[in-house]
């Protein structure tokens, strides 16, 4: 089968600054393929490209198997990381314009059963400056997918979101998948892409570096990190040398190993020192492999946009 | 091409949709031309206005004249306000002849009950609603203490003025008026006309030279202003038609006016279209199904049916106030389609600009600013419409129209004078009005494609070129 894109050695610039750089990517028909990296690493730059928004400098993009064009294919559905709404129109009216510009004659019925389907019927015929911003959230998705794409573009689809919001867009996206739909979205939700995601790219300072399913991701980074939780809830972690930045999580404690081919003998320091109920090796999490690649700066960055979140 | 219909229908629904479009429509006109109307209706509404003078006649000539030429007067202005109060109890009264009185009087009475709104000299007034009471003092007891005591009437009010006749006021005395209303009132320009008829009359008297001969021989030749003889649509020649030369002033100002309000009103909501999809990320969303030469030759296409829109609005307005005070035949339909040619060429030609200038910008007020030459631009017209209108055909007149931001405006307005342009003039106006327009929407394209995305603090004017000329 053709994939849904293809991305072949494509550099973007903005005079003298690199945005995208040789950038090569495949994402299969049919898949989640989730974008990660910190604000400012060419995310939404490569999107605008898929988009055709933006023309690469060099290199060759190919969507849905159109080498080029200049005008995204109508076939494609995009929810930009900021909301795009006419205040002033009314919800039904703008489905609908947007819906048209899609090249959907009649955007009705389309129309009709995602509101339905979003809870948000009663809303079509409130202006979209009366609406909350959950709302207006779930209207500038209904706008990407109302002319039934076969590859949904959405940049930070789930941020801003309350978790019933959130669960309710989720359970969407997923449907869409089981449908064939292929799905491209960006985000700084590690956990949400882990959750959701068959794939998984990373971009960092413009240049491609993690891509694949997340087990392949996670099986290229040592299993270095442990949980353990001691039946004495007043003891503190024994120290050792391998023992690195022991954390308190609750009754958990959590730290990284110098060494992970050195597991059994940190166990047994533990086990001698203190009653051990539960000792567990983890995998990296795509938190802790972010990290690690972006440093303080995409943690901060990461902080920041769990904050606005949570505001 | 159907998603620029589809973008055209909702920028001209969002541009005729609104109240504040509404409003504009009605409010325009008032500030345009609020000041000619308000005038004419206060003409014609006007009160009757009672002015007392004290007459202090040193030459002893006149006096008499003054008093039986104000007593015509007020019968007059009475006989009128008499005959509307009765027009308006029955509308149906035939109008009497308002002259009919005046000419069964002697021919001196005849001379002094004039209508004082003579249209023989000075501007017309409107001294049918003034009255004048005249009084004579004894010019012997006219000492510093009696014009003082006057002057204080006049301030309390009691009085209008004074007016002090000197003996030789038929050498080369002048009359001297002492008041508080302004050099061009209505008291004044009854009394010049009224002292310059007599003073003239005796001065003939004293030359024994014979009044009427001599009006007779100063009689103003008249000289009618014409139109040009043409030949008509079946072959025979019409004659060619007096013009008027009020509707040879007002009838360009007008579609000047008209053109500079549908550009205005047609470009305005264009900047802040796009300002709203450039502040609110709409213009990503729109991107992502269409291009922007596409998004922007929707929004052209919204805006010149918006135009269209306004021009119908007021010219089936003005038409039909026409032809209801009775001047249909004024309206200059033959000038219609040269004006849409014109003002779809203008209106693409300044709404690229606002387009161009919106994406540009991230604040209204920034816009203003970058507005400001293609303000002066577009008005610079108006600057000189009086000398345009008289000389329509000038050079200057030749240079504006030909110049093209200054040519759909100036256009219409040589056209509304009733002189011919001619034909070259206005197909070179419009080809170079195209070339113009057609750079200025590739200019605002190219500028429109990367503003639109564009976050940030606003580009200078080299930043804008660059964008203009750089793939």
């Amino acid at each position: 089968m053709t994939p849904a894109i293809e991305l072949f050695d494509v550099t973007k610039s903005f005079r003298s600054q690199v945005a995208v750089d040789s950038l090569s990517l495949t994402v299969p028909t049919g898949s989640i393929y989730g974008f990660i990296g910190p604000n400012g690493s060419g995310k939404t730059t490569t999107l605008r490209m898929i988009l055709r928004i933006y023309q690469p400098d060099s290199g060759r993009v190919v969507v849905l198997g159109q080498p080029q064009g200049a005008v995204a294919d109508d076939r494609v559905g995009y929810l930009p990381e900021e909301r795009g709404l006419y205040k002033r129109m009314k919800v039904f009216d703008l489905l609908d314009y947007y819906a048209k510009l899609k090249g959907v004659r009649n955007a009705k019925p389309m129309i009709h059963e995602w509101l339905e389907k979003m809870g948000a019927t009663p809303w079509a015929n409130r202006k979209i400056d009366a609406l909350s911003k959950g709302m207006a959230q779930k209207v500038q998705f209904i706008s990407a997918v109302i002319h039934q794409p076969q590859l949904l573009i959405l940049d930070e689809p789930f941020s801003g979101l309350d978790p019933v919001n959130m669960e309710v867009l989720r359970e969407a996206v997923l449907e869409l998948r089981k449908a064939g739909i292929t799905i491209v979205f960006s985000t700084h939700d590690m956990e949400m892409a882990e959750q959701m995601c068959d794939y998984i790219f990373m971009i960092y300072r413009g240049k491609k570096v993690l891509n694949g399913t997340l087990d392949e991701i996670q099986s290229a980074y040592p299993a270095d990190r442990v949980r353990v939780r001691l039946a004495d809830p007043q003891a503190s972690l024994p120290t050792h040398s391998l023992i690195l930045d022991p954390e308190r999580r609750g009754r958990l404690f959590e730290f990284r190993m110098a060494d992970p081919s050195r597991g059994s003998e940190v166990l047994r320091h533990l086990v001698q020192s203190e009653n051990v109920e539960y000792y567990e090796v983890v995998r990296p999490s795509l938190h802790d492999i972010f990290v690690q690649i972006a440093g303080p700066e995409a943690r901060q960055a990461i902080l920041s946009n769990k904050n606005e979140s949570a505001a | 091409m159907k998603k620029i219909f589809t973008i055209a229908n909702r920028e001209f629904r969002a541009i005729v949709g609104t109240k504040a479009f509404l409003i504009s429509l009605s409010i325009m006109p008032i500030l345009m031309f609020g000041g000619i109307i308000a005038m004419q209706l206060l003409q014609e509404r006007g009160s009757i206005e009672e002015k007392n003078l004290v007459v202090i006649d040193h030459s002893k000539q006149l006096y008499e004249f003054l008093q039986s030429s104000a007593e015509a007067n007020n019968a007059f202005v009475d006989g009128q306000a008499q005959k509307a109060e009765e027009e308006a109890k029955s509308a149906s009264e035939a109008n009497a002849d308002t002259t009919a009185d005046a000419k069964a009087d002697s021919k001196d009475k005849a001379e002094s009950t004039k209508p004082t709104s003579s249209p023989r000299r000075g501007p017309p007034t409107s001294s049918k609603g003034t009255r004048f009471v005249l009084q004579s003092i004894n010019p012997d007891e006219a000492n510093e203490a009696k014009m003082l005591e006057l002057s204080d009437q006049v301030r309390s009010q009691k009085i209008t003025g004074i007016l002090e006749i000197p003996a030789d006021v038929t050498s080369s005395g002048a009359v001297k008026l002492y008041s508080e209303d302004s050099g061009i009132s209505t008291m004044n320009f009854w009394l010049t006309d009224r002292i310059n008829d007599r003073v003239k009359k005796l001065r003939f008297e004293s030359m024994g030279l014979d009044p009427v001969q001599v009006q007779q021989a100063t009689q103003p030749v008249a000289l009618r202003n014409l139109g040009l003889v043409q030949v008509k649509s079946d072959g025979t020649v019409q004659a060619a038609e007096e013009k008027d030369s009020m509707a040879g002033i007002l009838l360009p100002l007008f579609v000047m006016m008209l053109m500079f309000m549908v550009i205005f009103m047609a470009s305005q909501p264009m900047l802040e279209s796009v300002l709203e999809e450039k502040s609110l990320r709409i213009a990503e969303v729109l991107l992502g199904s269409v291009n922007p030469w596409q998004l922007m030759w929707g929004k052209l296409l919204g805006c010149v049916a918006g135009s269209l829109t306004i021009v119908a609005f007021y010219v089936v307005g003005a038409y039909i106030f026409a032809v209801q005070k009775g001047y249909s035949d004024m309206i200059p339909l033959h000038l219609i389609p040269w004006f849409i040619v014109f003002q779809i060429l203008g209106v693409m030609f300044y709404a690229s600009i606002f387009l161009a200038v919106g994406a540009s910008v991230s604040q209204l007020k920034e816009a203003q600013s970058m507005l400001l030459p293609a303000w002066i631009l577009l008005m610079s017209p108006m600057f000189v419409w009086f000398m345009l209108v008289q000389e329509p055909n000038g050079s200057l007149a030749v240079g504006f129209s030909l110049f093209p931001p200054a040519t759909p405006t100036t256009m219409v307005l040589r056209m509304a004078t009733g002189s011919t342009v001619p034909t070259w003039q206005l197909l070179l106006g419009v080809v170079l009005l195209v070339a113009a327009t057609s750079g200025c929407v590739w200019l605002a394209g190219r500028i429109f494609r990367v503003g639109i995305l564009w976050q940030g603090k606003t580009p200078k004017l080299t930043e804008l070129v660059r964008w203009a000329f750089t793939a």
